[in-house]
């Protein structure tokens, strides 16, 4: 099998049924964690309150009905909180959700019960040793998509769900156009158009070192080459025969 | 054409098709919502177009994201109802049980060689089962099925005790078929771990309740809920090591390939797990420690495996051959 070439980003393409390519983007672990204490504190804030009204309504409903409601309370927070929430509209906890995140089937689709099972029960296993989570980290830097073992078993990955637009700022447009010299990958061909897209963000020194590595495609450096390959971008965009 | 023409030509029916998924994001479908799906197709073919012509990242993320939101919206799921789950318990689950009649059996031999190992060696050497359950263990054992016949009906006689009870073994015993099950995780060595621990704990129990309690007041309280139980237990067993089996015997696909699959027909095995277990919870709360002959116990608890036996052989067997 054919490996493909590196990737500049965590953009994760997906081809839908549809035959358009979506492109999601993959949460990785730092975020994750950050989700994951947000909702542990919930959780523990939920069963505190559950315990304290449950102890006063055990005042009614008797003690010991009381002590198996807190018990089974216990239960379905420990197991089902992530099953029920990641099942919702939004597919995700409210951790997740506050930071943006969201749980889908690998092809981008909302996931089933069966698969949020899966994911939320292995969590078990991903949790070793003694909760710290050391199983789950090392699947999530292991593999391509920073899926844990609860992930990969349900086939799910953990995106962003709705992106901050990504800030553009044109620099002045370029006075002339110039053809391709040499023929480029779409990846390639599209880090040139950021390039274009962005150069408005920053400095001319910036602009001048990150024109310099594309120096064989310009063929100058310094400002010569910011100039070169804005007109390039410039031509790819509108000037080129589009097919 | 630029991307300005681009945008300028088809900004009014990404409007439109924005509106109506704004709609029914919010539950409340208004405007030409059976216009949605040759909307979607067409924003897929603006999305390409505009990848293919490198419009920028701008209009590619924004069409992006729009794609996305429609494709949530058209390939969400219809949740199966009450059919599904008649269905399930009455066809799939014994069905997925036969489909995997070896795992049954290794899961049946992690747990009963130990239990029956334990239970035996009470008399050789009760030193075993000591040191399996510790001072601790015996000395609850003792409160239990010490000497006199109702002791448990006794200990069960508080208002709402049963309840609390019931609610005990869901936290205790289905918690225990979900960990048991996420241990094939690890290559199956967590799932054989819990098998032979919950064998050798329970029969060090039953061996010493035989040696130094009342058998009798220990055997008619576990008969009733025992078969829902151990089979449960040993359903979420097979569940954990379909995981495990994949992981260390994927065949020809690639490991995480053989693991997805896996887990998904793993499925009805732990939801079968969870419902026998629930079940187990019901009558272990509710019955098992009613003050009753033992007589009618045994019989019942009798009758409950020969349940099971003829659900696992027969249940959803017509069901196969329509399929």
């Amino acid at each position: 099998m054919a490996e493909a070439l590196p990737r500049l980003d965590t953009l994760q393409t997906v081809e839908l049924a549809d035959g358009v390519e979506i492109r999601l983007r993959i949460a990785g672990p730092i975020l994750r964690i950050a989700a994951y204490v947000v909702d542990l504190a919930i959780r523990i804030a939920a069963l505190i309150l559950i315990g304290v009204a449950l102890s006063l309504a055990g005042v009614a409903i008797g003690e010991n009905v009381a002590e198996g409601l807190v018990l089974l309370s216990y239960f379905l927070m420990d197991w089902f909180y992530p099953v029920v929430f990641e099942l919702g509209k939004r597919g995700a906890t409210p951790g997740k959700r506050l930071l943006g995140l969201r749980v889908v089937q690998s092809n981008g689709s909302p996931i089933t019960l069966g698969q949020s099972i899966l994911r939320n029960f292995i969590r078990f296993i991903d949790g070793m040793p003694l909760f710290f989570y050391a199983f789950g980290l090392s699947s999530c830097l292991a593999t391509k998509r920073f899926q844990r073992l609860g992930d990969l078993a349900a086939d799910t990955v953990v995106v962003y769900d709705r992106l901050a637009p990504m800030p553009v700022l044109p620099a002045p447009p370029p006075m002339a156009a110039a053809p391709l010299t040499m023929a480029l990958t779409p990846d390639e061909t599209r880090s040139l158009v950021w390039f274009r897209d962005r150069a408005g963000l920053w400095s001319e020194a910036r602009r001048a070192e990150i024109a310099d590595q594309a120096a064989h495609l310009t063929g100058a450096t310094g400002q010569a080459g910011v100039t070169r390959l804005m007109a390039i971008a410039h031509w790819v965009q509108e000037k080129r025969k589009n097919h | 054409m630029t991307v300005g023409d681009f945008e300028h030509k088809n900004a009014a029916r990404w409007a439109e098709y924005e509106a109506v998924v704004t709609s029914m994001e919010k539950g409340k479908p208004m405007g030409e919502v059976d216009q949605l799906p040759r909307r979607f197709r067409e924003l897929c073919l603006d999305l390409s177009l505009a990848e293919s012509r490198f419009y920028g990242e701008r209009l590619t993320e924004r069409l992006n994201g729009l794609v996305i939101r429609g494709y949530k919206l058209i390939y969400r799921r219809r949740r199966g109802g009450w059919e599904s789950v008649v269905r399930f318990a009455a066809v799939e689950f014994p069905q997925a049980v036969r489909r995997d009649a070896a795992l049954f059996w290794l899961c049946n031999a992690a747990f009963w060689l130990p239990f029956f190992a334990m239970m035996f060696s009470a008399h050789h050497d009760i030193a075993w089962i000591q040191s399996v359950l510790g001072a601790e263990g015996m000395a609850s054992m003792e409160q239990m099925y010490g000497s006199k016949e109702d002791q448990i009906a006794f200990l069960r006689s508080e208002y709402g005790s049963n309840f609390m009870m019931f609610c005990f073994y869901i936290f205790n015993n289905v918690a225990i078929d979900f960990r048991i099950f996420a241990g094939g995780m690890v290559a199956g060595i967590g799932t054989l771990f819990f098998l032979l621990f919950n064998g050798l704990h329970i029969g060090a129990a039953a061996g010493y309740v035989n040696h130094a309690g009342n058998p009798e007041s220990f055997w008619t309280f576990v008969a009733g809920h025992s078969s829902f139980e151990l089979l449960g237990m040993v359903c979420a067993g097979m569940a954990g090591m379909r995981l495990g089996l994949a992981i260390l015997r994927p065949g020809r696909m690639t490991r995480p390939r053989a693991l997805a699959l896996a887990a998904k027909s793993a499925l009805p095995l732990i939801y079968g797990a969870a419902l026998l277990t629930f079940l187990a919870a019901v009558v272990e709360g509710f019955w098992s420690a009613q003050p009753l002959p033992s007589a009618v116990k045994y019989s019942v608890g009798i009758t409950f495996w020969v349940l099971h036996a003829v659900y696992f052989l027969f249940a959803g067997k017509g069901g196969a051959r329509a399929a």
